[in-house]
């Protein structure tokens, strides 16, 4: 486990003195295969990236047990008691936002995990500044698992998805340190990007 | 020769015949009628049913000689709906004269559209057209699309400047319909006495980014394409909507930000570069927003004369000035510091220094973007933040800075112990109203070491008794608080002309249908500025009575509470953590309030209307 975590590191560094690395200036819109690349790109470090342990500890005990239980008397306890470790967050969250800087256009990282006692469903987990993804159902707590997202989590592979107009993600797993595949990340960008939209 | 009996059967089958005549010609006539505010005409001739109380309990605004009598304080503004009714289908003419030689008093007239609303099946008048007199079109009306409609209202507003004479103003109504022709005289009395200026409540209309003002005007959006959220229109139409609020005496928000904390392009600066290099790289389309709000010239020509906007919220949020990346270390202040820094000097240097600018934050982990929620803190861990912000607001900004910065936190669940926890950091309260009314001493406690208070809920929909919507101001004049906020209103949802939501988050309407680049004002929002102006004019009363027994008296007057019935007890259930609440407690607490708008009477605010210009009179 601690030499995952040096890895890890190794690999940031790696990808830090990259020359796409930090806040280049965001240039003409890329090519539509220019930019499957670069997604495709980002996400396969991502899955070296980001610490799929940490992820797991996100969610704290109780919003995980509360997360889908429907209670009359309580129409809303779900959502009112969403809550995280917020170290566990932060640290993933920025290991997302640095990846999203990989490409000099504006580009989201987001985190989906699975609901381990709820199968077939998952939820966005961390979300980023450009409010970009292709699968999100605005204000959804969790929803149903698209194929693509089951295909990635059950063999390990990347899949590019364009379904929206304008829009490409690039799904590619998160692994503990087990092995075990336990989320994956959504890499996604639109181009051209619409300044107003989910600014609500 | 006849009997005398016969004589007199023959007079009293006359008499009679006459009077079925008459009744006959009177059924088949034109009629105009008036009714008094709180009345909402439906498209029949009738009173939608909210309203329709019994005849005997109506106060009506004709006096025995059939005339419209209206008084009203100068400065303000006096409002009735005008009803045409014709017999059949066909075209009329409406005009309404007053006459005045001195030109002061004004009238404006707006056709009211009969909203469908597809959970009850009954017609709601709420949107106001804004029509020219006089008015030609025919019965049914076509847009609107009623094929039984026998009646069409319109909404009168008599607008009586400060400067006009008092005294009786005279004038008349008219409906004309192919050879049948019908009047109203119209006696307006102007009091003396002048509504204050200034409002004893801020009434806020509030909403979010500005991707709606595409939705809802759509050829707009065409006509100008990709340009639309840089077009000098899209900018007009911006200010007309908080033109159109300020001109019903309330604010307007709209929150530049999404919970994520992507930043609409016109609610911030553009910035350039990061950490310590982080800079506004332009000014160009924050200035072109805001700048007439600032400076107060986007409401040169109103008639309320130009002021810069109270309040505005700021673009902070965690992503914004500083990355989220930089959270936590240096970088996150140096580029916080840096960027408010630079508005607070371009602020400055533009002489932007009345309005309120708010430091808010408004993101909720639930949208997943952020641990710690901004808006509605539930777990006490994430105070640590606003702690941390107030410490960089603090260090971004000059100690004597004439700019008025705010920080604004809109608090529910814990708001008792955020008042302690962040007392000299947060200075302007927004509460959820349920939770508030557990606090009786906390609006005194916060106003009185220079915190702003307001409380926020959602406006009534068209299908509550109209009266409704005087309820909220009301409160906040009651809770003496410094506000009160509809937390959305420029949302009439999909289809508010033939299948209406009810109109509980929009109290304006886009005006494109009928040919207006702005919006037009809602029925709802008359009848709150007309509460509004008496709600100031009562509070300037304190000069020469207790408030307390204004509050009491027009709280009598109003649905015959008494003061304590404004407040609820704190439930015990408060005690235990908020997870542990169940919404029983919030049942609970809007147990009195919703009792009160329950049996709220139509004709509520028209009581109270009543207490303050008797008040009013004895004053002169």
């Amino acid at each position: 486990m601690r030499l995952q975590r040096v890895l890890r590191m190794f690999s940031l560094v790696i990808v830090m003195t990259s020359p796409l690395f930090g806040q280049a200036p965001r240039e003409g819109i890329p090519s539509r295969e220019k930019l499957m690349r670069d997604l495709d790109e980002v996400a396969r470090a991502a899955t070296i990236m980001v610490d799929g342990d940490l992820c797991q500890k996100i969610m704290t005990a109780r919003a995980s047990a509360r997360m889908t239980v429907v209670d009359p008397k309580n129409r809303w306890a779900a959502s009112d008691d969403f809550e995280v470790n917020h170290e566990a967050y932060i640290q993933t969250k920025k290991t997302l936002i640095r990846l999203s800087r990989l490409v000099s256009y504006p580009c989201d990282v987001n985190l989906w995990m699975p609901l381990e006692k709820s199968p077939g469903k998952i939820q966005i987990l961390i979300r980023n500044a450009n409010e970009l993804s292709q699968f999100w159902s605005w204000g959804a707590l969790y929803q149903d698992m698209i194929p693509a997202m089951r295909e990635v989590l059950e063999t390990g592979q990347r899949r590019a998805v364009a379904e929206k107009p304008g829009m490409v993600s690039v799904l590619a797993p998160v692994s503990n340190s087990l092995g075990d595949i336990v989320g994956l990340v959504e890499v996604v960008s639109r181009l051209p990007i619409d300044t107003h939209e989910n600014v609500k | 020769m006849l009997t005398r009996c016969q004589r007199l059967s023959l007079r009293a089958g006359a008499f009679i015949l006459m009077w079925v005549a008459a009744l006959l010609s009177r059924a088949s006539a034109a009629e105009l009628r008036a009714f008094p505010e709180y009345l909402r005409p439906d498209p029949f001739g009738g009173v939608v049913a909210q309203d329709n109380m019994q005849e005997g309990s109506r106060e009506g605004i004709n006096n025995a000689r059939g005339a419209v009598v209206l008084q009203g304080a100068r400065g303000g503004y006096v409002s009735f709906h005008l009803v045409a009714k014709l017999p059949q289908a066909g075209p009329y003419a409406l005009d309404l004269r007053l006459a005045d030689r001195a030109g002061n008093i004004q009238i404006d007239i707006f056709r009211e559209w009969f909203h469908f609303v597809d959970a009850d099946g009954h017609y709601y008048p709420d949107a106001l057209i804004p029509v020219a007199l006089p008015y030609r079109s025919r019965l049914p009306e076509p847009d609107n699309r009623i094929a039984t409609q026998s009646a069409q209202a319109f909404w009168v507003d008599v607008w009586i400047p400060s400067d006009a004479v008092p005294g009786i103003y005279r004038g008349r109504a008219t409906l004309q319909a192919g050879n049948a022709r019908a009047a109203l005289p119209i006696e307006l009395k102007v009091l003396p006495i002048v509504i204050p200026a200034d409002d004893a409540v801020t009434i806020d209309h509030n909403s979010y980014g500005s991707s709606w003002l595409g939705d809802l005007y759509p050829k707009m959006r065409e006509r100008l394409g990709e340009r639309f959220y840089e077009s000098d229109e899209f900018f007009a139409l911006i200010h007309a909507y908080h033109r159109l609020f300020y001109e019903h005496r309330g604010a307007f928000h709209q929150l530049g930000y999404g919970h994520g904390g992507k930043v609409g392009p016109e609610f911030a600066p553009a910035l350039e570069g990061t950490a310590r290099r982080k800079h506004v790289a332009s000014w160009s389309l924050f200035d072109r927003h805001y700048g007439p709000l600032f400076d107060g010239t986007a409401f040169a020509r109103t008639r309320r004369g130009a002021q810069p906007i109270p309040f505005v919220y700021l673009p902070i949020n965690p992503e914004w000035p500083a990355s989220f990346l930089w959270w936590g270390e240096p970088g996150y202040e140096a580029e916080f510091v840096n960027i408010v820094s630079e508005m607070e000097r371009h602020f400055r240097e533009k002489g932007w220094t009345q309005t309120r600018f708010e430091m808010f934050f408004n993101q909720k982990k639930r949208y997943k973007a952020f641990p710690w929620d901004g808006d509605e803190v539930r777990f006490p861990e994430d105070n640590k933040y606003f702690l941390e912000y107030g410490r960089l607001l603090k260090k971004a900004l000059p100690p004597d800075t004439p700019v008025k910065f705010v920080y604004r936190a809109d608090a529910s669940w814990t708001m008792n112990d955020q008042f302690k926890i962040l007392a000299g950091v947060v200075n302007f309260w927004v509460c959820n109203s349920s939770i508030l009314s557990w606090y009786r001493e906390a609006p005194p406690m916060l106003r009185e070491r220079g915190d702003i208070v307001w409380f926020y809920s959602e406006a009534p929909s068209v299908r509550e008794v109209s009266s409704a919507i005087t309820y909220n101001p009301f409160k906040a004049w009651r809770w003496g608080v410094d506000g009160y906020i509809h937390w959305l209103t420029v949302n009439p949802g999909e289809d508010p002309w033939f299948h209406f939501d009810g109109g509980s988050l929009a109290l304006a309407y886009p005006g494109e249908r009928f040919g207006i680049d702005g919006p037009i004002p809602s029925l709802r929002l008359k009848i709150q500025r007309n509460a509004l102006q008496d709600i100031a004019l009562l509070d300037s009363m304190k000069k020469n009575h207790s408030i307390a027994s204004l509050k009491s008296e027009a709280a009598r007057h109003y649905n015959g509470s008494k003061p304590e019935d404004w407040w609820n007890p704190r439930p015990a259930m408060a005690d235990l953590p908020p997870p542990q609440w169940s919404d029983s407690i919030f049942d609970q607490a809007d147990e009195a309030h919703t009792g009160a708008i329950k049996n709220l009477h139509p004709a509520a605010w028209q009581s109270v209307r009543k207490y303050i210009l008797q008040l009013a009179s004895e004053a002169q």
